[in-house]
């Protein structure tokens, strides 16, 4: 069997595709590791939840580049799905892998991603650092569950759903009668079962999460006008990620009219 | 590189419209022309505004764009072989749909053009650059499986015969009339013509030709079509490995005369599933799965919607790969042969009711 690629693997391949498709690089760039003056920084955006140098660090919105999110977003605008009004969103993970900001960066994007919309309002239940339910509306009347765990045992493959419940129609990542996210491949031998989906063949043999960062940094370098696009969702998301904490701690929905004013409602 | 200057023919193959994105995304080749069969095909290419003449004359288009390096052959096989000797003629590399004859004659001569012209010639076989396939090559090549016992698989679609109607018609398809067998009033050129990717998959997975082979037609499921659609298949690889393959079109369709939204009736419109058996365990796949699901427009009918169809993007490069660098592909007239005898088989089986050796 192969080995797993590192973080080389992830940065060689990058540059692979940009040779490919003729994606000139100014700079130098990377994709992993701290802060360097004069490096544009290519990382998911949780990474920079901590501290975020606007000029260099570009922060990724790798799991819009996933194929699954991608085309529920397409079947939302494309009107496949008529008038939604609910968006069920459950995402559960081990906490080796993501943290509960992180999953909340990641599905809040998500939300506002495939739903088309920017949020408005968020009420959250937290319990301790596992556990966050969250009622959300978008600004444009989809009324949003989000339910983000980080309880799976070690080494868990993420649980998510998504799915788009319209006045016309319903749209999910999962399959009808099925709880649990489908796999490509199964095989079951002496060593148990074991799963692989493969989506990518240009990027085969690196995992879902590699192959969305490299499709992330591959399309802002691509699209450079994505980079301030990104910045600024980033931000945003920032301001989310705080109301939702803040929303759990005064057991309050939080309006938010705009990106700087608040109002609370008492519940 | 330089890229190549590339057209596509015909435009009368279901594939067509899959080509269309590639060519103008990969930057090693340069989509330069097309040529359509009819008014009818020209005006609906004409539609989509990818800035690329449409020519009704392949001739024309041929003479007016003498740059033209390589084609994809996008037509109804009983084309293949004229479109081979302008082609060849020509020096121009050839990228054909799945089977470039079903006479073995005629594939003969193919074979002898592409070597006297020393132009390159890939075969269509997209699912070789299925990301879930070279998952299940990885797997098997490693010997996760151990020694394998049975490779059964799946290559079940809706019917393409309204948007394609040379797929009904036993002289375009086959490249002539056949009956199925005696006493049937159905011909060859159905679901099995149009489906050859599992005959392959076996032989490139198992490193093994075909022993022998067993073939029934079930009763039609669309009783107003005159060639096969539904089928199954049977026998042994020369190294004792078994198979089963369903190649049919049993998954039930509008009839549009334009592929797109709403034209599954089924939810899935296309599967390839693979089931293998090796002393280590058992492996099951879903080459073109997960996906996301709706219900919504236009029929409110519950459909998968795919999430990946990049083979194209794979072919494209192993084409611009060898006629570039002077390789030859991996699926070429000379691997492929035998694909096609075995289908051969199939339909000899069909008519005689027995299994037939090759």
């Amino acid at each position: 069997m192969e080995s797993l690629k590192d973080q080389k693997d992830v940065e060689n391949s990058l540059m692979d595709l940009l040779e490919k498709y003729s994606i000139p690089v100014r700079g130098p760039i990377q994709l992993f590791g701290s802060f360097k003056p004069d490096v544009l920084d290519l990382q998911p955006g949780y990474e920079f939840l901590e501290s975020w140098k606007e000029n260099n660090q570009v922060p990724l919105l790798t799991w819009r580049m996933r194929r699954k999110f991608i085309e529920l977003k397409k079947i939302v605008i494309d009107r496949v799905i008529e008038e939604p009004c609910l968006f069920r969103i459950s995402c559960r993970s081990s906490i080796d892998k993501w943290s509960l900001s992180t999953l909340l960066y990641r599905e809040m994007d998500l939300c506002e991603f495939i739903g088309n919309g920017k949020i408005v309002s968020v009420q959250a239940i937290i319990n301790d650092s596992d556990i966050a339910n969250l009622i959300l509306k978008l600004d444009n009347g989809i009324l949003c569950s989000i339910e983000i765990s980080t309880q799976l045992p070690q080494n868990s493959i993420l649980q998510d759903r998504h799915e788009v419940i319209g006045r016309r129609g319903v749209a999910s990542d999962l399959v009808v009668d099925t709880q649990v996210a489908q796999s490509s491949v199964y095989t079951f031998t002496k060593q148990g079962e074991i799963t692989y989906t493969d989506t990518d063949m240009e990027l085969f043999g690196f995992d879902s999460d590699q192959i969305d960062h490299i499709r992330a940094a591959f399309h802002v370098l691509k699209n450079r006008e994505l980079i301030d696009e990104w910045q600024q969702q980033h931000k945003h998301l920032v301001v989310l990620l705080n109301s939702v904490f803040e929303s759990g701690k005064r057991l309050e929905k939080i309006n938010l009219e705009t990106e700087l004013i608040y109002t609370h409602e008492t519940n | 590189m330089r890229p190549i200057k590339i057209a596509i023919l015909s435009l009368t193959h279901g594939h067509s419209r899959k080509y269309f994105q590639t060519l103008k995304e990969n930057p090693n080749l340069e989509w330069v022309a097309v040529s359509a069969e009819t008014e009818k095909i020209k005006d609906v290419f004409l539609r989509g505004n990818y800035g690329v003449p449409c020519y009704l004359n392949e001739q024309e288009m041929f003479d007016k764009h003498p740059e033209i390096e390589a084609v994809v052959m996008a037509s109804s096989n009983d084309k293949h072989l004229e479109q081979f000797k302008a082609c060849a003629e020509r020096k121009i590399n050839i990228l054909c749909m799945k089977v470039p004859s079903f006479n073995m004659d005629e594939y003969e001569q193919m074979m002898e053009m592409v070597e006297k012209s020393g132009i390159v010639c890939q075969i269509e076989l997209e699912l070789h650059y299925n990301p879930v396939m070279a998952r299940i090559k990885q797997l098997v090549s490693g010997n996760e499986l151990g020694k394998i016992s049975a490779v059964n698989a799946t290559n079940i679609t809706l019917s393409p015969v309204w948007a394609f109607p040379w797929q009904n018609n036993p002289e375009q398809s086959y490249g002539k009339r056949i009956q199925l067998s005696p006493g049937d009033n159905r011909f060859r050129g159905g679901a099995l013509a149009d489906h050859p990717h599992v005959f392959d998959m076996i032989r490139s997975l198992t490193n093994s030709e075909f022993d022998y082979i067993y073939a029934e037609a079930g009763q039609n499921i669309r009783k107003d079509i005159q060639v096969e659609d539904n089928l199954l298949i049977s026998g042994k690889m020369k190294n004792g490995i078994s198979f089963l393959f369903d190649p049919s079109w049993s998954r039930l369709e509008e009839r549009l005369e334009m592929p797109g939204p709403g034209w599954e009736i089924y939810p899935k419109r296309m599967e390839v599933n693979v089931s293998i058996s090796g002393e280590k365990g058992v492996l099951l796949a879903d080459c073109f799965g997960p996906n996301v699901y709706h219900n919504g427009a236009p029929n409110d009918r519950y459909t998968v919607q795919y999430t990946y169809f990049d083979e194209w993007i794979g072919m494209m490069d192993e084409f611009v790969d060898c006629i570039r660098n002077k390789k030859i592909p991996r699926i070429n007239l000379k691997w492929h042969k035998e694909t096609v005898e075995a289908m051969n088989a199939c339909y000899e089986s069909i008519a005689s009711g027995n299994v037939v050796y090759l």
